[in-house]
């Protein structure tokens, strides 16, 4: 009873603020789809419409293919877990659990029975009897998404389920949520503003900014090549640098300009029609930018700079240092012995620079259609910065394949 | 996004719907209130202006007098000085009084050791809950001669009821409503940021300068929300004042309330009864709109 | 460092711990307030003493024990009719009140009403009317209905009297239950029904005890209503029995009017008492009136 959801041209507006704009996303059916993006973006609002506790402006919501713009949330047949998990206060554990198939009028053995293997899958069964204030918070989460889990609906919906809870519980919840996913395979939405948790356990990740859909796509992918700036911005940690290039074109061949290096363009990197010889926004991820000694040999290019800040984290070092005028950030090997306005040699790989139109923000370099990989991409390393327990790589391999053999790509 | 572009999607889907069940809930209370206070509000509005009588002829066939009631006012020495008594216990009782006497337990109460704080605070609003009638006999017992005041006074001769009948009923009226503002004071503290004190605390501020500078403008909202309702609440004050002194000795003690009652009953003027009840409203509006005036000057 | 020395430090900070200045300050709010707090209990204190005193007399003094004043009391009938009436006054006034309040209340908090926010306004304006203008319309009202003299009828009033706050306050404390519970409820495939009473209700409750406990303790205090809205000595409620008592022979029997005063107030102190711990919530005016 798989059922996909489909927001088509879906807007919300209150009062004079728009706070989700002609938003158009499907969630495939079994998927777990995470939409991710600073607060107030209009995450909550989404879910909300969608569980029907908020009517859209303007659009249509299907699920299935049914259109529920009318229907009310008790017959959407979706379950939710609110940010504020929303227990009811007077119920012990046990009736929390039974309350929505009491409602539905589902006889008491069954009841009985279900709650008992929900309880069983969330380590919940010595609890059945305590009240929502008598809990800890890992435990309430874990009662709210019973509440859910206890129904077999056509969609999840999660508002932020972990953001209360502690950094250990969050990683040991989040790979719990994904095998549960793995086992139960309902259509998931899950809201999140942390990009860890959109990184680790989404199938597909949506972005949205100022009630704006920004780019949909496969984890890899949306890392690899954010359709903006915004996106290359709020993933990856540390952020992506930004740094102002001129794109200019002698003799046939284009290249780009930035931080007083000149970057040759190969013939394969494909730029977008609307791209334009002039300014442009370069960008470079923190990993792509090395120190010199550490460097692999395709990093060709070498930058000059001066330390500003060293930051060490342990199994590494960041970075930030002043080159021509701008503040860059690299990630460094542990124990490299550089200090402050220490002068030092960054190296860059000419392929793995991004670019954006400088007014625009959005990419200037061809997106690969979907599994193909016609444009350069960093290769397998650990990208993100804590390590992926909780993530299945189910869906992934198609993506992660093919990649490792292209090196030379735009020089 | 422009308004214009919405307009191009089409009329709103999401415009508020009126649930008929919302009305099925509101009607019964709607229903009361619309026979037993609104109709009585605007019957009030049009008998103020007409001679009805309780007895006799006029209490059949009453008529509309315009204006009579009002002039006839202007010339009554007894409806000037009960104005005058009505604001003087109005004042003196409740937006000083209790306002002062409020704050200042809502403060002590505040910083006292545990065991007084829920002794004294229980009788303070014992005094609040018992009923109005049981306080007038309590403060009756009390100021008269030979009763615990002219023995504390060293006066057993003296009533004071009859001495100084205003100040005793204001205080009996003190004595027994200073719970509520102390209660709205209490809360309006308890809601105010723990840090605020404190930071007053470190930087060395005396306890006076901490609430004169700091808790006071914070206060602000309560302390103006407390204003309107204890004017409010006290400017019909009736039973404990009637229940005293019925309004003596003399007319020394004829608030508003209490004429409105001797006109319209006792007096059979039902007519003028009801005028002077409107002026009652007159004043507690002016009151009100004077309040929330300075409340919205000074920020 | 030795386990000795270790115990020896411990101790040292515990005693440091709930160390206290006995400071001026402190001393002077504590003994005002146990001065402030004689002047509340005083004229109090005379009833209790005076209720059981067989020669009592305007002062307190201590009292020459006896039970013949609640003896007196007891059994007098117009003192027993009193309390019947009351109860009945306050009973039905208190019922019609809570249940019409918490109707009103839950779609003014929860549902989309039109011109919501004049209503409650108004509501809050109309609270604050003074009695004496409304006594006289209604008086003529009952007049021509023929409910004169009816304790229910004039336990309409009393409710219609008290219906405003009652509703205020009501709505605050609906308002203060998250409305995402029942959100999730419906989520949860509950119908509004189910919702209302599996939900709301039970969460309510303090709200419906506070507002019923309030409106019970100004019912059962109520005095001008029934005065003018009642003549027969069977319905005179309590308040109007002490003072027509305290016309007629109250100068003479000092005790049995405490005692009757006492007896009357026992009711309201206990509910009080009861509900204290919810009442302080009720207060949160802040700056509502604005
Ligand atoms: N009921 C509402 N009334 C008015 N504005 C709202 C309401 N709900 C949300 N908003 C506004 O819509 C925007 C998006 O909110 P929300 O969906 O809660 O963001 P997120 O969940 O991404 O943090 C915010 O600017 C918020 O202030
Ligand atoms: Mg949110």
């Amino acid at each position: 009873m798989l059922s996909e959801v489909r927001f088509e041209g879906v807007h919300k507006i209150f009062g004079t603020e728009t706070a989700v704009e002609d938003l158009n996303l499907t969630v495939n059916a079994g998927e777990f789809l995470v939409l991710v993006g600073p607060s107030g973006c209009g995450k909550t609002t989404t879910l909300r419409m969608l569980a029907g506790l908020e009517r859209p402006s303007y659009g249509r919501i299907l699920i299935g293919d049914r259109l529920v713009n009318n229907v009310s949330p008790r017959f959407r047949d979706v379950a939710m877990v609110f940010q504020s998990y929303a227990l009811y206060p007077h119920m012990n554990v046990y009736d929390n659990l039974a309350f929505g198939m009491r409602a539905r009028g589902a006889a008491g053995g069954l009841i009985a029975q279900q709650v008992k293997e929900t309880a069983a899958v969330l380590g919940l069964g010595h609890l059945m009897k305590r009240r929502p204030s008598e809990l800890s918070g890992g435990q309430r989460q874990r009662v709210a998404l019973g509440r859910a889990l206890i129904r077999q609906p056509q969609v999840f919906l999660m508002d932020e389920p972990l953001s209360n809870l502690d950094a250990g519980l969050r990683v040991q919840m989040r790979a719990e949520l994904s095998r549960l996913h793995e086992r139960f395979r309902v259509t998931t939405l899950y809201v999140t503003h942390d990009q860890v948790e959109a990184m680790t356990m989404g199938d597909r990740i949506a972005v949205m900014n100022s009630g704006r859909l920004q780019q949909v796509d496969a984890p890899e992918t949306l890392y690899d090549n954010p359709a903006n700036t915004f996106v290359a911005g709020f993933i990856g940690s540390p952020r992506m640098n930004f740094v102002p290039g001129r794109l200019t074109t002698a003799q046939g061949a284009t290249a780009v300009e930035f931080l007083g290096v000149k970057a040759p363009l190969s013939s394969r990197a494909k730029l977008t029609a609307d791209a334009a010889e002039g300014e442009v926004m370069v960008g470079l991820r923190p990993e792509d930018l090395m120190w010199r000694r550490a460097a692999a040999p395709e990093s060709t290019l070498t930058i000059s700079a001066e330390v500003d800040v060293v930051e060490p984290m342990g199994h590494e070092a960041y970075v930030t240092a002043v080159c021509a005028g701008e503040t860059v950030t690299s990630r460094f090997p542990p124990r490299s012995g550089v200090r402050t306005r220490e002068r030092i040699e960054l190296a860059l790989n000419p392929a793995r620079l991004h670019l954006f139109d400088a007014h625009s923000g959005t990419t200037i370099l061809q997106r690969p259609a979907a599994g193909g990989a016609e444009l350069p991409r960093s290769v397998g390393e650990a990208r993100i910065d804590e390590p992926a327990e909780g993530r299945s790589e189910r869906h992934r391999q198609p993506q992660s394949r093919g990649m490792q053999s292209r090196t030379e790509e735009i020089s | 996004m422009s308004l214009a572009v919405a307009a191009g999607l089409g009329p709103r889907l999401d415009r508020e719907r009126f649930q008929w069940s919302s009305l099925l809930m509101l009607s019964p209370a709607l229903a009361l209130l619309g026979v037993l206070f609104v109709f009585p509000v605007l019957y009030a509005g049009y008998l103020g202006f007409t001679n009805l009588a309780l007895v006799g002829s006029r209490s059949r066939d009453y008529e509309f007098t315009g204006l009579d009631n009002i002039t006839r006012m202007l010339g009554d020495y007894v409806f000037i000085k009960s104005s005058w008594l009505t604001i003087i216990f109005v004042v003196g009782s409740a937006i000083v009084g209790q306002t002062v006497l409020g704050m200042a337990l809502a403060i002590l109460l505040r910083n006292a050791l545990v065991s007084v704080r829920v002794v004294i605070g229980s009788i303070v609003i014992v005094a609040w809950v018992l009923p109005e009638i049981t306080v007038a006999l309590v403060w009756y017992a009390f100021s008269q001669a030979g009763g615990t005041l002219s023995i504390l006074l060293r006066q057993t001769d003296t009533n004071f009821l009859v001495t100084v009948p205003m100040l005793i009923v204001s205080l009996a009226n003190l004595w027994r409503n200073v719970a509520f503002s102390m209660l709205v004071f209490s809360a309006g503290l308890r809601n105010l940021p723990t840090e605020v004190l404190e930071a007053a605390e470190v930087e060395g501020a005396s306890a006076w300068r901490r609430y004169r500078l700091v808790v006071l403008p914070l206060l602000k909202p309560t302390i103006v929300t407390n204003l309107l309702l204890v004017t409010i609440l006290n400017l019909s004050e009736f039973t404990l004042i009637y229940a005293m002194t019925q309004g003596g000795p003399g007319i020394e003690t004829m608030t508003l309330p209490l004429y409105v009652y001797q006109e319209a009953f006792v007096f059979h003027q039902l007519g003028y009864g009801t005028a002077i009840s409107l002026v009652l409203v007159l004043i507690g509006a002016v009151f009100s709109l004077l309040f929330v005036r300075a409340s919205r000057s000074q920020v | 460092m030795s386990a000795v020395q270790a115990r020896r430090v411990a101790a040292e900070n515990l005693i440091v711990v709930p160390y206290r200045r006995v400071s001026v300050a402190a001393l002077a709010t504590n003994t005002l307030l146990i001065l402030l707090g004689c002047f509340f209990l005083l004229p109090m204190l005379w009833m209790v003493f005076a209720s059981v005193d067989s020669n009592p007399d305007w002062a307190i003094k201590l009292p020459t024990l006896t039970l013949a004043n609640f003896a007196d009391v007891l059994s007098r009938a117009d003192a027993l009719t009193s309390f019947r009436s009351s109860l009945i006054l306050a009973g039905t006034t208190t019922v019609l009140t809570t249940v019409l309040a918490l109707l009103a209340a839950y779609p003014l908090s929860r549902m989309h009403i039109p011109f919501k926010r004049s209503f409650m306004l108004a509501i809050l304006f109309a609270s604050g009317l003074p009695v004496s203008m409304l006594i006289i319309p209604v008086y003529q009202m009952y007049v021509s209905f023929g409910w004169l003299d009816s304790l229910y009828a004039t336990a309409l009033f009393l409710s219609a009297s008290s219906l405003p706050f009652a509703i205020w306050l009501m709505k605050n404390f609906i308002d203060a239950v998250p409305v995402e519970l029942e959100q999730a409820a419906a989520i949860d495939g509950a119908s509004t029904f189910r919702i209302l009473r599996e939900l709301v209700l039970p969460l309510t409750v303090p709200g419906i005890a506070v507002t019923g406990i309030y409106t019970f303790i100004n019912a059962w205090g109520a005095f001008i209503i029934p005065f003018v809205l009642t003549y027969s000595p069977d319905n005179q409620p309590g308040p109007v029995e002490i003072y027509n008592f305290m016309g007629s022979h109250g100068l003479f029997k000092f005790g049995d009017l405490a005692v009757f005063s006492l007896l009357f107030s026992l009711p309201v102190i206990v509910l009080y008492l009861f509900m204290s711990r919810y009442f302080s919530g009720a207060f949160n005016f802040g700056g509502a009136v604005k």
